[in-house]
């Protein structure tokens, strides 16, 4: 019962969002896919600052372009290329899939 | 309410020339990349360099434009993303700018694509209390991408100007002249929270901007995808990397060098300056001050203009060619891995490529890295490692002609070394580094005219830098071999030069006109090389050590300008070593293999 109940059972790296489907790490997401950025996870270095002056906010529009070397997203008119460690911070929430 | 407001400060705004005790002071701010330079030319006749990558502008510039009646103040800032919370070096300044009485009112110049980043920097500019007015710069690149801004609608919800532009083809300036009268305040709620500020500008934006999601700009979005893809991008780069080469290389150091060392002046410069010297000057001395081994003439101005301007002019078309398409930063991506075991990330590929034209100037640059340990170490390799354009000229003229190993060896030492100090300097030193965000821009069409402008003004520049320069080396080497002092100087020198280094003694004072300018150094070397006084291993390993040696003073000067005293002599004395032993390992190395190249 505690078990069914708690989230433990969720796949790492995705995060619950009531009613709207999975929310999906950016950095595990492949290229093609478009969704909605839901959330940007802070750090203690001011990342969700840097992302939020360059457009990466909470409802912008995202494509992935290419995930190797880098991971390199088009974020509603600006190409972004960041490293995975920020692309793991970039929850995004996922819709339709095209290339 | 709102429209009200809007109407009241519209009319109340007089159009009539207004006395003031001095000029009105205008700055341009915007994000990286949206044109701002571009306007600032347009609007006071002043060229400052205009590029297609984020961090062209690192400093202030000021210019005066005639706007209806009145003469104003000008003064073009570096990009910022934002005004507040975590800011680089670069986006320091332009906040002071903003925030200080140096400025009284604010044009914002945006790219009409991005009108949703735009807005969230309008609303951190109205903080600051300052009449404004918005220009929506490159409206074509939006329409061709399905991009329509209501102008009058933003206008009328901002409660500011609103002007379309396409400031490289001068549309817009007129309107953006008339507009300034009527600059106010914007009418923006006040968020105390970035994230609430970025919720109004999206929530105005979807208001105000009407996308379709067809494109027209096929061409560039193909060029941007296969440049920045590994499997195509690469053997890109490989093209790009050969091309230049070819033009810089063999075209610029090969045969312009030799019609115009060998030709214009071997044949008729100076041949003719020793003619007029030696039929009208009757003091040896005097003559060989200008026509004599270290003469002015023969020496000073021949190296300049024969064997360095031509290679730098070429670069510099070249490296125009490549700024403006928007290509550089995209070699960022791959670089980004490696640059972390140097304690840096793939942004600082800018500075280092444009070390390539000038290291002075690329020291300048570093301001676009995120934190001050990025800062010190990209300054350090690119005193160390990383050649500018006249050198790396003299070092393809000279090892050109040995082989290509020759070539090999010489960048697979200086780019071992590079990562070698970095690697150490990342652990070293205290600090972090900071995580990779870069903003690709659009590729683009270079636009011949700014091309030209900019390779000539860099042209001039390195004239008047140079040449000044070039021509105090050679007095000062012509004092010191006068004086008896050379030959004391290589004596110093002869246990390191022709011992630990394997070089001739000659080589010893090279080394000394190095230090006053690295391509002044490299051109010595060169001429050496020429009358076949350098092996293939000697010329290897003096340019190694030429490469990695001490920065011109140039450099070094503005290694304390940006980092202090201490800063610079610290990294002076941490590369002197190390470029020697490098030689020394280097020579002992390929004598102990027996490589003759």
């Amino acid at each position: 019962m505690h078990l069914a109940s708690s989230s433990d059972g969720k796949p790492r790296g995705q995060h619950r969002d009531p009613g709207r489907g999975f929310l999906r790490p950016l950095s595990s997401l492949g290229a093609g896919t478009s969704g909605e950025i839901a959330d940007v996870l802070p750090d203690s270095n001011g990342r969700t600052d840097r992302l939020l002056a360059l457009g990466v906010t909470p409802g912008a529009a995202i494509t992935v372009l290419q995930t190797f070397p880098g991971v390199v997203f088009l974020c509603d008119q600006t190409e972004l290329a960041v490293e995975r460690g920020v692309a793991d911070a970039i929850l995004v929430r996922v819709g339709e899939t095209r290339r | 309410m709102s429209c009200h407001v809007v109407h009241e400060r519209a009319t109340a705004a007089p159009r009539v020339l207004t006395l003031r005790p001095r000029p009105l002071r205008i700055a341009l701010v915007g994000q990286p990349n949206v044109g701002k330079s571009v306007v600032f030319g347009r609007l006071t006749g002043r060229y400052v360099t205009v590029s297609n990558y984020p961090g062209t502008t690192v400093a202030v510039t000021k210019g005066r434009a005639p706007v209806g009646a009145e003469v104003c103040d000008i003064i073009d800032t570096p990009g910022v993303n934002a005004l507040d919370g975590t800011l680089s070096e670069d986006e320091r300044i332009t906040r002071d700018v903003v925030a200080g009485t140096e400025c009284d009112l604010v044009i914002q110049i945006a790219d009409a694509r991005n009108l949703r980043r735009a807005l969230m920097l309008t609303s951190q500019i109205a903080t600051f209390a300052k009449p404004m007015v918005l220009a929506l710069n490159m409206v074509d690149e939006a329409f061709a991408r399905g991009i329509v801004v209501d102008a009058a609608a933003l206008e009328a919800e901002l409660g500011v100007p609103v002007i379309e532009m396409v400031a490289v083809e001068g549309r817009g300036l007129s309107e953006l002249r008339d507009a300034l009268a009527r600059a106010g305040r914007p009418h923006v709620p006040v968020h105390p929270h970035a994230s609430d500020r970025a919720v109004w500008a999206h929530q105005l934006t979807e208001r105000v901007r009407h996308a379709s999601s067809l494109s027209l700009a096929y061409v560039q979005e193909a060029l941007a995808r296969l440049t920045r893809r590994p499997e195509t991008g690469l053997p890109i780069l490989a093209a790009v990397l050969y091309s230049l080469y070819l033009f810089v290389g063999v075209f610029g150091a090969q045969t312009l060098v030799k019609l115009l060392e060998d030709g214009v002046f071997g044949k008729g410069i100076n041949p003719a300056a020793i003619w007029i010297a030696n039929r009208f000057v009757p003091f040896a001395f005097v003559r060989d001050f200008f026509v004599g081994e270290y003469g002015l003439i023969t020496m000073g101005v021949t190296y300049a203009i024969a064997i360095v301007l031509p290679v730098v002019a070429t670069f510099f078309l070249m490296f125009g060619f490549l700024e403006d398409s928007g290509y550089i930063p995209r070699l960022a991506i791959f670089c980004d891995r490696m640059f972390r075991i140097m304690g840096l990330n793939g942004k600082a590929v800018l500075p280092m490529v444009l070390g390539l034209g000038c290291d002075t100037m690329a020291t300048m640059t570093t301001r676009i890295l995120g934190t001050p340990k990025e800062r010190l170490i990209a300054i350090m390799l690119l005193a160390l490692g990383i050649p500018c354009s006249a050198q790396l000229a003299t070092i393809l003229g000279i090892l050109g002609g040995v082989s290509f190993a020759a070539l090999a060896t010489l960048f697979g030492v200086v780019v071992a070394q590079m990562f070698f100090v970095g690697w150490l300097a990342a652990r070293v030193l205290k600090g972090d580094r900071s995580e990779f965000i870069l903003e690709l821009p659009p590729i683009r069409w270079p636009r011949v005219g700014n091309l030209l402008t900019k390779t000539r003004l860099r042209v001039w520049w390195y004239l008047g830098e140079a040449v000044p320069l070039f021509l105090a080396g050679t007095m000062l080497l012509f004092v010191l071999d006068r004086a008896g002092l050379l030959g004391y100087l290589s004596a110093i020198g002869r246990p390191i030069v022709t011992s630990l280094l394997g070089l001739p003694e000659s080589t010893a004072q090279i080394f000394v006109m190095g230090f006053l300018r690295r391509d002044y150094g490299a051109a010595g070397l060169f001429q050496l090389a020429h009358n076949g006084q350098l092996t293939g291993v000697q010329a290897v390993v003096a340019l190694t050590v030429m490469t990695l040696f001490v920065p011109c003073v140039a450099n070094f000067m503005m290694m304390v300008r940006e980092r202090g005293l201490k800063t610079g002599l610290t990294i002076l004395a941490v590369i002197t070593p190390v470029a020697i032993l490098t030689g020394a390992g280097l020579n002992g190395v390929l004598h102990a293999l027996g490589i003759k190249f």
